[in-house]
């Protein structure tokens, strides 16, 4: 009996070794294996007839002989399967180019939230609050609280819309209209960004609109210096335009500071090499700002001896327009989907 | 402004090798805005005089002629169009490489070897306007080229050096200079750049004249307040004409044109101290005194350009007894019957003018008018009362100078009334360590204030500071001031950054802006919205288009387009017209904005400290438009925004019917947005006849929320995990047909409390059709049933389910559907 299972082994490792596909497989596993008729089963099955010290010898043999047939037939199975997988994924190839269908659209912020909420958020990790003011504003929040009294020619340089039947009302001219209300509500220390919609009575063309939007701010504390604010604000120009960008501050009147200071970065488009955009100089002024003016402290109802700080305020609009290469202010408030889209 | 870089160097010995473009930059840095730095002789390089020897005529060409000419080393053959041209005339000849602007248009191009006519041209002719001299030598013809014969010029010098154009000018922007009426002269230029390379500035000479006692010249000022100093001499002998040529070429380089000599000097002076003056011609004014006073209402006054004007009550003028003869500080007048008070070719005695107004008056006045001048631009920055005394002096000199025969005839008067409050500013040591974080030298900061003219006395760690009299009480009040002035100079390059220490406290937070940020990410991220910017303004048409009450909407005094005036109180109307402009391209639309909007009559926060006025209440809104061509219920995909939105919120919220429905609202498919039982918005679809009168033939779905509001009263809901229940759910699927009336809120409301088993009601499918009965509908729902302690039994679902089916029959008269 024992060679029964011998040959039947080697028999079976030789057919195995011989079978050509899965279907083939089968066959022969049915034909070996096969519970009614298989002929190992079968052999099996003729042990039960054996004495117990025959069946001792040759269970163990019989046992290993089907082990072996079993495992050369379950590493055909897989060699077999893995030649018919590289078979069919052959047929499963896509053209991987193609977009998912159907195309669904996708949302679109617009370019100036971008950048303001860029912005906020570094602000806001510095540990500035982000206030809100209104649109329509009083003459004295607008100009007369932040030393820009009645018949000041600093008026003249921001054209006004003013409202009907209330002469002292207006859309304000600059988010500045927001400082004294904010001394006024939270008091000092105060550390403050203000970004907002902003009106002038301009006509429009490619570089001036009338609505634009600024975002202002304000630090207040009781040791704040030049150097801060030189430092505060190199911070925000590295995080807009790279670590690489340089700043420098030219002398600029605005009658809320005292100093006051425009700041200008080297061109983004050029490096400071010089180009069209900042007309050759290498540099591009981005924002006002300066040391608060003692008289807009006071009129905050904070003691200007013991506090004092700075102030500062960029264009959105410019900030937007050269990040992005817009050369036509205007585009960004038509509504038009084909600018929007592409943000 | 511009600035001639040859006229600033009578006042400073800049040292050699410095540039004009080299000072442009320090001024830029410190002072002023320099917008550019223009070489007068730059465009003019190849450019040669040239003498005429022979002019033939053009063999093809009738009005050309070719001419031969001497430039020195050789003869040229050049083609030329002059109606002019002679021979022996001495002209402009520029070369092959030289820049010129054809017919005295466009950007200079260089000048390339051409045949004209079959002729070969090797350079050009010019007239004036060709090399950019058109101010300084105005055509008198259109083909008139620049005749420099009678001048003693060296054939074939280089014609800058011949006219003497070897001048840089730097061109000051205005508005960079309104704080700084010291700066609106050469002088006052001059200073700031000898602070700037700490240079001494050479003293401003002028001689003493001899006064007469012939004339007798009064002046009587009724305005003190308007008028803190007029000074006047007159000067009889006067020969008017035209001026010498260094002063020419003093304005002419600062784009001025040159009238006559009088006039020439007043300007001169103007521009070189910045204190405008005036001359009148003595014979012209109709009686003595000269009087400075109010105008009367509507009194009319003819300007020296002919203009009239009438008049208004705070307008201040100089006048004779009868008329005004020139508004004060902002420009000249013609005197009765058209006879100028001016100066004319017949003028034989003048009086000059030197006097100082109040700046908010001329202001006031030049703006009303409309009427801005080189004067009124200086008056309105508030100038220094003590130049007038300097300017007169110098106006007399030079006048005597250029007309030989010419004398001081009468007394000086010298209406005074000023007051300058110079100081004394103390500015401690520590104060300007404190405000900009760097230490100076005290010698250093002494020394920067003496170079701009300020009186500096050492005390210790104090300065004691005089403010120089063009600076005092306008631009230097208080030692903030003179750390600006410190600072500037000093250089705010040398100042080291250093970031603020501040607490670690972290910002209070704005939830407002948190809300407006949060929605419009839903928006655009899960829902794919475009986000849209509009202008706050809204036109007439477009109120009238949704059917609202123009009344409740804020109007524009000054409105920019007439169109235009009012101030938005929806975000929907612009948005509209966003949906009018894009539809054509698009087949689908989904558009929000966030906003402030304008409640006329709604009241919100005060106008001024401690005042009782309150501005018009502004409420942030976001607003949602929907579109799809193919979509009839653009409904459902506003609503399905509100219910993402919300979710993503973490809020609560509820939507129910509403009956007050505005005109431009579709009637029957609108719902309240209510969270914790307060209103805080509305979904609706457009009223299809809105849209049809806005040219709209899609349905629109709109979303409108109140961010303010809702930021007001938000709760965000409390979430607490409920523990998975290891045992299965089942779901069982009920259809029945209702009444088309019966809604979902009702269903899921009575159904809450059915069983405890039963855990979620969830609606899959709603259908109306005809084969249900007119005025039905079939709803299906999945009702999931489970037990957290135990496995359920079908035996206790089934009774549940029934319990089910009992409630819908009896509360709804629902049809079970098998």
């Amino acid at each position: 009996m024992l060679e029964q299972f011998i040959k039947i082994k080697n028999s079976a490792l030789a057919e195995i070794q011989s079978v050509k596909n899965s279907a083939e497989l089968e066959a022969l596993e049915n034909k070996l294996l096969g519970r009614k008729n298989g002929e190992l089963t079968n052999l099996l099955k003729g042990l039960k007839d054996l004495s117990s010290e025959e069946k001792k010898s040759v269970g163990q043999a019989a046992n290993d002989v089907k082990q072996t047939i079993e495992s050369a037939m379950a590493e055909k199975k897989s060699e077999l399967a893995r030649a018919e997988w590289v078979k069919s994924s052959e047929k499963e190839s896509m053209d991987v180019t193609q977009p998912a269908l159907p195309s669904k659209s996708r949302g679109h912020f617009h370019p100036i939230t971008l950048v303001q909420n860029k912005l906020e958020d570094l602000f806001a990790s510095m540990g500035f609050m982000v206030l809100d003011g209104p649109e329509l504003e009083s003459d004295y929040y607008n100009f007369t609280a932040v030393n820009i009294p009645e018949n000041h020619p600093a008026r003249d340089t921001q054209d006004t819309f003013y409202i009907k039947k209330h002469p002292n009302w207006l859309m304000r001219t600059q988010t500045s209209s927001v400082q004294v209300r904010a001394m006024q509500k939270y008091g000092a220390p105060l550390r403050a960004i203000v970004p907002g919609r902003c009106f002038r009575n301009e006509s429009t063309d490619a570089r001036h609109e009338h609505t634009l939007y600024q975002i202002e701010g304000v630090v207040i504390d009781s040791g704040i210096n030049f150097g801060n604010m030189k430092a505060v604000l190199e911070q925000v120009v590295k995080n807009l335009y790279g670590a690489e960008t340089k700043l420098r501050l030219r002398p600029k009147y605005y009658p809320f500071v005292e100093p006051g200071v425009n700041g200008e970065i080297t061109c983004v488009l050029c490096q400071g090499k010089g180009c069209r955009v900042c007309k050759q100089s290498g540099w591009l002024e981005i924002f006002g700002a300066g040391l608060i003016h003692p008289n807009v402290i006071k009129e905050g109802g904070i003691d200007a001896k013991k506090y004092q700080g700075f102030a500062f305020g960029f264009g959105l609009d410019r900030l937007v327009m050269l990040k992005y290469g817009i050369d036509e202010i205007r585009v960004l408030k038509s509504g038009e989907m084909k600018f929007l889209e592409q943000f | 402004m511009l600035i001639s870089f040859n006229w600033l160097s009578q006042y400073l010995q800049l040292p050699s090798g410095v540039t004009p473009e080299q000072v442009a930059e320090k001024l830029k840095l410190s002072t002023v805005e320099v917008e550019k730095v223009e070489r007068l002789g730059a465009n003019l390089k190849d450019v040669v005089v040239g003498k005429v020897l022979k002019t033939a005529k053009h063999p093809n060409a009738d009005k050309l002629s070719v001419c031969e000419v001497d430039v020195g080393q050789e003869k040229l053959s050049v083609v030329c169009g002059g109606s002019n041209v002679k021979e022996w005339m001495l002209v402009a000849l520029a070369k092959i490489g030289a820049k010129v602007r054809w017919h005295g248009e466009g950007e200079f191009v260089e000048l390339k070897p051409v045949a004209i006519r079959g002729v070969d041209s090797q350079g050009m002719i010019c007239a004036s306007t060709e090399i950019g001299l058109g101010e300084m030598f105005p055509l008198k013809e259109e083909k008139e080229i620049l005749n420099l014969s009678g001048r003693r010029l060296k054939i074939g010098m280089p014609l800058s050096e011949a006219l003497n154009l070897n001048d840089a000018i730097l061109e000051i922007d205005n508005k960079s200079l309104s704080h700084r009426p010291d700066l609106w002269g050469h002088y006052g230029i001059a200073r700031e750049i000898g602070a700037l390379f700490k240079i001494k500035l050479k003293d401003y000479s002028v001689g003493k004249f001899k006064k007469g006692n012939r004339f007798d010249l009064h002046v009587k000022v009724a305005e003190l307040k308007l008028c803190p100093r007029y000074m006047a001499v007159a000067i009889d002998g006067v020969v008017v004409g035209e001026s010498p040529a260094w002063l020419k070429q003093r304005l002419l380089a600062v784009g001025l044109r040159p009238i006559n000599n009088i006039v020439d000097i007043t300007n001169y002076v103007m521009l070189d101290l910045g204190q405008p003056m005036h001359a009148f011609d003595a014979a012209s004014l109709n009686s003595k005194p000269i009087i400075v006073r109010l105008a009367k209402d509507k009194e009319e006054f003819i300007a020296l350009d002919g203009q009239k004007h009438k008049l208004e009550s705070f307008m201040l003028v100089i006048a004779d007894e009868k008329h005004p003869i020139a508004l004060a500080g902002v420009i000249g007048g013609e005197a009765s019957g058209g006879e100028a008070s001016g100066v004319s070719a017949n003028t034989k005695t003048i009086i000059f003018e030197s006097a100082n107004f109040d700046a908010a008056s001329v202001r006031q006045t030049s703006m009303k008018l409309g009427l801005r001048t080189d004067s009124s631009a200086r008056f309105e920055k508030g100038l220094d009362p003590s130049l007038c005394e300097l300017a007169l002096a110098k106006a007399v000199e030079l006048a005597l100078e250029i007309c030989p025969g010419a004398k001081a005839v009468s007394n000086v008067v010298d209406e005074a009334h000023w007051h300058l409050n110079r100081g004394i500013i103390e500015l401690s040591m520590e104060f300007l360590q404190k405000k900009l974080g760097v230490e100076i030298k005290q010698k250093e900061i002494a020394e920067i204030l003496v170079n701009l003219g300020f009186g500096v006395k050492i005390k210790k760690d104090v300065l004691r500071v005089t403010a120089p009299s063009w600076r005092a009480g306008k631009d230097i009040v208080i030692a903030e001031d003179l750390v600006e002035e410190i600072a500037r100079i000093y250089g705010f390059a040398n100042i080291p950054s250093q970031l603020p220490i501040f607490s670690i406290s972290p910002p209070r937070e704005n939830k407002l802006r948190n809300l407006e940020r949060r929605a419009a990410e839903t928006l655009v991220k899960e829902l794919g919205y475009a986000e849209v910017y509009n202008y706050s303004f809204v036109s007439a048409a477009q109120v009238k288009n949704l059917d609202d009450d123009l009344s409740k909407y804020i109007e524009l005094d000054n409105p920019l387009s007439k169109e235009k005036p009012f101030l938005r109180r929806h975000l929907l109307s612009n948005l509209l017209e966003n949906i009018q402009n894009n539809l054509v391209d698009y087949d689908e639309l989904k558009i929000f904005e966030i906003g402030k909007v304008f409640a006329a009559g709604e009241t919100g926060v005060r106008a001024e400290t401690n005042s009782d006025e309150l501005l018009p209440r502004q409420d942030t809104w976001l607003e949602a438009v929907f579109v799809n061509k193919k979509d009839n219920t653009p409904f459902w995909e506003i609503r399905r925004a509100v219910e993402i939105i919300f979710q993503s919120l973490n809020l609560d919220w509820q939507i129910a019917p509403l009956d007050k429905v505005q005109v431009w609202e579709h009637p029957t498919r609108l719902a309240l947005l209510s969270h914790n039982g307060k209103v805080v918005g509305v979904i609706h679809e457009l009223n299809p006849m809105t849209a049809n009168a806005l040219g709209i033939e899609s349905r629109v779905g709109v979303l409108k929320i109140n961010l303010s509001k809702l930021a007001e009263v938000m709760k965000e809901k409390i979430d607490i995990y409920k523990k998975i229940s290891i045992y299965p759910a089942m779901t069982r699927d009920i259809a029945f047909l209702v009444k088309k009336e019966i809604s979902h809120a009702e269903i899921v409301k009575a159904l809450s409390h059915v069983d405890q088993l039963l855990k979620k009601v969830e609606l899959f499918d709603v259908y109306s059709g005809d084969k249900f009965g007119v005025g039905k509908k079939s709803m299906a729902y999945h009702l999931i049933y489970s037990n957290s302690d135990r496995t359920l039994t079908t035996n206790e679902v089934n009774k549940a389910h029934d319990k089910v089916k009992t409630v819908l029959k009896s509360k709804f008269g629902a049809e079970t559907r098998e």
